[in-house]
């Protein structure tokens, strides 16, 4: 065993753009290499928006701040939103197109450019299942014989898969965090072996009590959390959030308007912000965003 | 000393002056322990020499110096220790600052020493380990500017580059490599004998996923954690284990504890639990045999551990 040479490193640490500088910069470059993130949300605040549009980015090349790679979307709840995906893509392929087909030009011809056949989807209904195909994803990360190797790893949501099949008994918890455990594991293991940026999504579940989060335990930045006027807090409890390394909240209000000068808020909006919960490399920030038809972009003010 | 006899017999020198010769050597080891002992059984210390080695025992600040204060001075070498907390209090950030600042050279009042950082989360990033590295070098100028007055000197003493250097960093993805690693510390820092802190961050997420067997895992950990107190012991270093937190189900209500368990909580020496009050970032020394159990405020900032700002503030209006 020998130690690895940290001046060896990719420096600043390799990020996947989101596709808009103001979010970017809120997380520094955007979604890290070698690590798992965490977006968690109530539903309908734009978790899948976010993984859709970073898994068209990631074939960005690296100049553009993306990783020139393609994704593998795991989609566990629902029907795969391929309307919406097709939308974005068109977006992207008006603005990117002649950009990535630069970066492949010098290894093939590269014409009929279309980003959707660069996201791997595949539905996962039980966290069993997912553990069962990780072998099969490695095979596919090792043997894939696709133009761009998979770099970006999006587990839309990750919550899904347990909130069914476990009662509220000690040995079922028990047993519910040997499985994050063991997911997260082959997971960092996939992304330290393949330097993969891994996305999963939460859903959040409501506050109940006073104080501090559940049983009075606060986790990072945040002494509480509000979405849509209600105080939540990320689901899957304290044990999974011991299984990421940075945990990103998206934070919705209904009232947009509230706070906002007359004018600059625009009218008739949810208002949305990410927030930095915690993360190894980055201090707390926060950034506003608004969901267009072209995509999720942060709003500078 | 095998050669002394071949040497004085050479010389033809009396017996008296030969044993005499044979005497200096036991004088020294004596005066090794200290003034006045009588080491009946080799490396048997009694609680003087005990309470002198203490007193001497070289610590890592934290760079926070209300932390320091309450921990007498820093993290202490020769012993374990545990610090556990919430995720997102500050663990990581608290491995990488140590891993910076045992490389303090003497000259700044440190141990002059390289770290080795075990990553076993993958949390371990070199972009913040550069911003901690670069803060440390500018307070360690300031610090000569105000010692010394003499801005050239030290201008050139160490750069951001080195610090990065001196962290022998290695990335395990499972436990038996964690294990396998622990068992190899041993040869490791015989070869590397400036090592001054092993970090571990953490000692547990492993360890959380496979065993079936608790007591199993039991046994492993406790070798495990003997491997590391011989280790700290041995070359006089620091071992700083990171754990992290669980919700324990008793008598029908949830307590937070440190993970790995009961018997886990024997293997340390000295435990630090990081939490928080209000908005503040606290540490709590939770277990020491020498230390009061006392809490301090502290701060994770851009530049790295640092004093709690609202303490700040309240000094500076003071």
């Amino acid at each position: 065993m020998t130690p690895e040479n940290l001046l060896h490193y990719p420096f600043p640490s390799q990020k996947c753009t989101l596709g808009c500088p103001i979010l970017d910069r809120c997380l520094n470059g955007g979604i890290p290499c070698n690590s798992i993130t965490e977006i968690f949300a109530e539903s309908g605040s734009g978790k899948t928006q976010l993984c859709l549009q970073l898994s068209l980015c990631a074939q960005l090349p690296v100049s553009l701040g993306g990783l020139s790679a393609s994704a593998l979307y795991f989609h566990t709840e629902f029907s795969f939103p391929f309307r919406r995906l097709h939308q974005l893509s068109h977006c992207f392929q008006s603005l990117y197109s002649q950009a990535v087909i630069d970066e492949a030009n010098c290894s093939s011809n590269y014409n009929n450019y279309n980003p959707c056949d660069n996201i791997y989807v595949q539905s996962v209904h039980s966290a069993d299942q997912l553990l069962d195909i990780m072998p099969k994803i490695e095979s596919f990360l090792v043997n894939s014989k696709t133009h761009f190797p998979v770099r970006l790893i999006v587990i839309d949501s990750v919550a899904a898969l347990f909130r069914s099949e476990f009662d509220n008994t000690s040995s079922d918890l028990r047993r519910r965090s040997l499985l994050f455990f063991k997911i997260s594991g082959k997971l960092k293991e996939l992304a330290k072996r393949f330097n993969l940026a891994v996305v999963v999504t939460n859903q959040v579940v409501d506050f109940v009590g006073s104080g501090e989060g559940v049983n009075g335990v606060r986790i990072g930045n945040l002494a509480s959390l509000y979405s849509s006027g209600r105080r939540v807090c990320p689901a899957l409890g304290l044990a999974w959030a011991s299984c990421v390394n940075s945990r990103l909240f998206l934070a919705r209000d209904e009232n947009g308007m509230v706070d906002g000068d007359e004018g600059s808020s625009p009218c008739g909006q949810t208002k949305r912000r990410l927030h930095v919960v915690f993360a190894p490399h980055l201090p707390y920030s926060s950034c506003e965003l608004v969901i267009k038809r072209e995509g999720v972009f942060g709003v500078d003010r | 000393m095998k050669k002394t006899p071949v040497f004085y017999r050479d010389l033809k020198n009396s017996d008296s002056e030969a044993l005499e010769s044979l005497n200096v050597p036991s004088r020294i080891s004596r005066f090794d322990n200290g003034e006045g002992s009588q080491t009946i059984i080799h490396g048997a210390q009694n609680a003087w020499d005990m309470l002198q080695e203490e007193s001497s025992l070289t610590r890592i600040t934290t760079s926070c110096a209300d932390l320091d204060n309450i921990l007498g001075g820093g993290i202490t070498c020769k012993e374990v220790t545990e610090i556990g907390g919430v995720p997102g209090i500050g663990k990581t950030q608290m491995g990488i600052q140590l891993a910076v600042n045992v490389q303090i050279p003497s000259y700044c009042g440190g141990l002059g020493g390289k770290a080795i950082y075990i990553d076993t989360e993958g949390s371990f990033m070199v972009e913040r380990a550069l911003q901690v590295a670069e803060a440390c070098i500018e307070d360690m100028s300031e610090y000569s500017r105000f010692l010394h007055k003499d801005l050239q000197a030290f201008q050139v003493g160490m750069q951001s580059k080195d610090i990065l250097e001196n962290i022998y960093y290695f990335r395990v993805c499972s436990y038996t490599e964690q294990i396998a690693l622990i068992n190899y510390l041993d040869k490791f820092i015989t070869e590397h004998r400036d090592v001054k802190v092993v970090i571990i961050d953490s000692i547990t997420f492993h360890f959380r996923q496979d065993f079936d067997d608790l007591a199993l895992r039991t046994r492993v950990l406790s070798g495990m954690a003997l491997k590391l107190m011989k280790v700290a012991k041995t070359f006089s270093l620091a071992v700083v284990l990171l754990n992290q937190v669980t919700t324990k189900h008793t008598e029908g209500s949830f307590q937070l504890g440190l993970a790995l368990g009961d018997s886990w909580s024997h293997s340390c020496t000295n435990r630090i639990i990081l939490y928080w009050n209000g908005n503040e970032r606290y540490a709590y020394i939770d277990k020491s045999p020498s230390l009061r159990s006392a809490s301090a405020p502290y701060s994770v900032t851009s530049r790295g551990i640092r004093n709690s700002a609202s303490n700040f503030k309240r000094a500076k209006m003071m």
